[in-house]
């Protein structure tokens, strides 16, 4: 994991193309769009549109997220997420 | 810590709408925190905001009550309904007004 130095400590910080493989890798066949908001490897914008989202509350559907990032998520400080259903969406 | 989960059931059961929030309403400490009051605001709806900067117990606490790895977080009803990105979700689909309102007139006429 890259690391970034801040005031003399060096902190890992999450690439995006890490996170975007991951999510890739989790969700096989969805649309994954990974932007970092403050370019520091810790702000990220993801949306999600994925099948297995379908019939899924938003809650549950996040939750899918944040398990498919695992360890990520304790160096990412603010994650803004936004998932869809391809469900019903071919027409 | 099983008495931190305790107290998170009862709170959450109290009010019927309370959010678990970085700084007070007044004052939010966090983008998604002020977000989520603003929505509550719009919607205007009193609520109970608890403030996990101040009781320290309760920022892991709500996480490990809800298997949910963020703060701010909405319980309406006793239920936890989400964070950030799903309040304002349900709030420019509607759905959020119509969720809060159920369950304060459920609490009006229980």
């Amino acid at each position: 994991m890259p690391q970034v130095e801040v005031a003399g400590i060096r902190l890992d910080v999450v690439a995006i193309d890490e996170l975007r493989q991951r999510l890739e890798g989790a969700f096989a066949g969805a649309d994954v769009a990974v932007a970092d908001t403050t370019g520091e490897g810790d702000h990220f914008d993801v949306r999600i549109r994925a099948a297995v989202f379908a019939d899924k509350s938003l809650v549950d559907q996040h939750r899918m997220v944040y398990d498919a990032l695992g360890e990520f998520m304790k160096d990412i400080h603010a994650l803004s997420l936004r998932t869809e259903s391809t469900k019903g969406e071919s027409g | 810590m099983s008495s931190i989960l305790d107290d998170i059931r009862h709170e959450v059961g109290e009010s019927p709408v309370v959010v678990y929030m970085k700084g007070t309403p007044r004052f939010p400490m966090c983008g998604f925190s002020a977000a989520t009051v603003e929505v509550l605001n719009e919607i205007g709806v009193p609520f109970k905001a608890i403030d996990v900067l101040a009781e320290g117990d309760k920022r892991d606490g709500v996480k490990q009550y809800t298997n949910w790895p963020t703060i701010p977080q909405l319980f309406v009803g006793g239920q936890f309904v989400g964070g950030c990105d799903i309040v304002r979700e349900m709030h420019e689909r509607g759905e959020l007004a119509a969720l809060i309102r159920a369950a304060v007139d459920g609490e009006a006429s229980g």
